[in-house]
């Protein structure tokens, strides 16, 4: 352990400050050495960022993520709305991966108020949570295949996205933004045909990954793009504090759904896909490796779901006649008026998920009023955008994009 | 050989017009650069599982979107930045289009028929102006006063001399087979033995590697990459500007592709001249026209398959592979050469 941080300590400072006092020197003799490129937060390989290189000649010697472009103080905003309301705004930051972060947030008010979801409630949550996993690792994909100028690589992901999509829909009756999750429970049960079209919806998925490799894995100038990209080793990964798939194509297993198991994933078979690597292509194979684990997790979450209320009966008994009516024959949750008084204890409550992009943390101080003291939301982006400053000097200025890609950074979802 | 000799004036003029305004000159290249650039959208979204351009023109697949977007780039506004150099960056464009489509005056395109200009070594002349239009395309990325239209130029510039020096090797080299450097007899060679590309394969990959490379298809768009250098040389044009630099691109790949069809595919083979010059000028062009499409069609469809390569792994594979493909095509003539 010693040897490592030492041998991490080293690399930090090598990476960046010395090659750049280095070639800063060399700026002062020799005249303008250096060009400063601003990209973004207007261009097309930015999103919603800038990206701050310095280069010389082609290499990058000196990179600073400039993020807060897209800032929408989530955390403030949600201590002036009552708890029920802030469900629908913890989504607008990761707008492609949207449940994690409900289900994070809603268990977070779960403990606070010391209730539980029933069984039936926490399985569709699971199901919802893997659907937009898929989704978002296709989001991802595509956005790192157009960066690399592989347009095929980016229409087929949104395309199959899609396809995620429409069961999301059909579930949650939303296409991306669902606030399914609520405390005590889901909004909706799921159709009778649902297990049905999930299964046709997956087998398509696994039909196509299989494309996916032929022309994007296996296409000799993806591969030359990204491999020995961008390394992140192991110890750096820790140090940083980096998560979710980019942590683990560094060979660290860690995952949050099997470290500290929420909702149904403790009840459910399946494995965390690490690379060793951690160059940009490991990144983007374990993308590709989880989409088939989230498979295997629907399809089991599907057979294994249990019969049953899909809403707290803490809950459920504040409902009136009418509510009541509409439960039992459409299964769907109306809100009863008390809940958007909620008024929790006086307390504080952390919960943790794992999103697409990595762990989600939420921590909630309740005052006992109706709107939280404090809420405080880190998301993966957030803990990740810190790559752009490792992992890009020393490459080439047409990494950039190719890092970037392999590391999923999505500006909302860190600028919240 | 029946050449129409630059004396016998009146149907040489009319051939000359012919030439340079209809097939294989401007009314050619506005309708195939469309028809190309249609069937690049069409295919792409064949691949990718959606429907390319369909609203312009339902009934015929959209293929008049192009004319809707030039519509669109002339009507655009056209933004001349305050610091660019701006005779240069206004001429620039223009040039690199000019120099991209000078060599077809030098190409017979038709069995009997002298081209326009004609002058013995014609490959040579060709090879000479078709190697000037990059020029045009740094002096763009200067004159834009834009680090990335500048970073857009030296990329093209660096290209350009790891690709177009294995270009002009291998064409060369098939003048040993051919025995001659004008293009005219260099299809009557063909005809009295195979198709260029069976005598010297070698050759034919190298050029069409470098045609790729020098008309900025896939996997070699490295100059304008969108990801890194929003437009490449291209950064700060606006309207129609933008729409010429966009089409020069597509001319240059029209130009080389006939270059290549004549020197490796035979030109208007199967055909020889049959004495009815109306006959042979229709049918010699549509035949050089068809093997120019298919060359096209097969560097556009690229797009769909291959991202792009880094800059220094173009020019690494450039300088490696395609520098030592080129001599083994020079080495391969002469073993022919020696044969034959």
């Amino acid at each position: 352990m010693e040897v490592d941080r030492e041998s991490s300590n080293d690399f930090l400072s090598n990476l960046s400050q010395e090659l750049f006092m280095i070639r800063e020197t060399g700026v002062r003799e020799e005249g303008e050495r250096l060009i400063e490129l601003q990209i973004g937060p207007a261009h097309p390989g930015s999103g919603h960022m800038r990206i701050l290189a310095w280069v010389d000649g082609d290499i990058v010697v000196r990179c600073d993520p400039d993020i807060g472009f897209v800032h929408r103080t989530i955390e403030k905003l949600s201590e002036n709305r009552a708890y029920i309301k802030t469900i629908p705004l913890v989504e607008r930051p990761s707008l492609l991966d949207t449940t994690p972060m409900t289900i994070g947030y809603v268990n977070a008010v779960e403990k606070l108020m010391g209730i539980e979801a029933p069984p039936r409630a926490k399985y569709l949550r699971t199901i919802l949570a893997e659907i937009t996993r898929i989704a978002s690792h296709f989001y991802g994909i595509g956005i790192l295949a157009i960066f690399l100028g592989h347009s095929t690589g980016f229409m087929w992901a949104f395309g199959d996205r899609e396809v995620m999509i429409e069961l999301a829909t059909m579930l949650t009756g939303a296409r991306i933004t669902y606030a399914y999750v609520i405390p005590g429970g889901v909004r909706r049960d799921m159709p009778q045909n649902f297990p049905d079209q999930v299964e046709k919806g997956l087998r398509y998925i696994e039909r196509r990954l299989k494309d996916w490799e032929k022309l994007f894995l296996n296409n000799p100038v993806v591969e030359r793009r990204l491999r020995d990209i961008g390394v992140l080793k192991p110890v750096m990964a820790r140090r940083l504090g980096i998560t979710g798939p980019n942590l683990r194509a560094s060979g660290v297993d860690y995952d949050v759904r099997m470290a500290e198991p929420y909702e149904a994933y403790d009840e459910i078979d399946f494995m965390i896909p690490v690379a060793e690597e951690g160059d940009a292509y490991a990144r983007g194979l374990v993308r590709f490796k989880e989409i088939e684990q989230s498979i295997s997790i629907i399809r089991q979450a599907i057979k294994k779901i249990p019969d049953g209320d899909i809403i707290s009966p803490q809950i459920s008994r504040l409902f009136n006649p009418l509510m009541k009516k509409i439960y039992a024959e459409t299964r769907r949750v109306k809100f009863p008026s008390l809940l958007a008084t909620l008024k929790p204890p006086k307390g504080e409550a952390m919960a943790r998920v794992e999103a697409g992009r990595g762990e989600a943390l939420f921590h909630i101080i309740s005052d006992g009023s109706t709107n939280p003291y404090r809420f405080r939301f880190v998301t993966p982006s957030f803990r990740n955008v810190i790559l752009f400053k490792y992992l890009i000097p020393g490459h080439r200025l047409a990494d950039i994009p190719a890092i970037y890609g392999s590391i999923d950074y999505f500006p909302p979802e860190a600028d919240r | 050989m029946v050449y129409i000799g630059p004396l016998e004036i009146p149907g040489r003029l009319i051939y000359d017009f012919l030439h340079i305004f209809i097939l294989p000159g401007f009314g050619a290249i506005l309708v195939l650069v469309i028809l190309i650039i249609w069937a690049e959208r069409k295919i792409a979204g064949l691949v990718q599982l959606r429907y390319g351009p369909l609203h312009v023109s339902r009934r015929i697949g959209g293929a008049l979107q192009l004319i809707a977007d030039l519509i669109r780039y002339s009507l655009q506004e056209f933004i001349v930045p305050e610091n660019v150099d701006k005779i240069a960056y206004l001429m620039a464009p223009a040039l690199a289009l000019l120099f991209a489509v000078i060599p077809i005056a030098f190409m017979p395109t038709a069995p009997g028929i002298a081209p326009p200009i004609y002058v013995e070594p014609n490959l040579l002349l060709i090879l000479a102006v078709i190697s000037l239009a990059p020029i045009f395309v740094i002096v763009t990325g200067v004159a834009s006063d834009n680090k990335f239209a500048f970073i857009g130029s030296l990329r093209e510039a660096f290209l350009m001399i790891s690709y177009e020096i294995p270009f002009i090797i291998s064409i060369l080299s098939t003048a040993f087979i051919y025995g001659t450097l004008d293009l005219y007899k260099i299809v009557e060679a063909q005809s009295k033995a195979f198709l260029g590309v069976l005598l010297n394969p070698f050759a034919a990959l190298v050029a069409y590697i470098a045609i790729l490379r020098i008309t900025g298809r896939f996997p070699f768009e490295i100059s304008e990459a969108e990801s890194e250098l929003v437009m490449g040389p291209y950064t700060e044009y606006s309207g129609l500007m933008y729409g010429v630099a966009m089409g020069i691109g597509y001319i240059k790949l029209y130009v080389y592709s006939l270059l290549f069809s004549i020197v490796f595919l035979g030109g208007w083979l199967p055909i020889s001249s049959t004495g009815n010059i109306v006959f042979d000028y229709i049918l010699g062009n549509i035949i050089l026209l068809t093997k120019a499409s298919i060359l096209m069609l097969i560097a556009v469809f690229l797009r769909s398959v291959y991202p792009r390569y880094r800059i220094d792994q173009a020019v690494r594979l450039g300088w490696s592979l395609i520098l030592i493909l080129s001599g083994a095509a020079v080495a391969w003539s002469l073993i022919i050469h020696l044969i034959i």
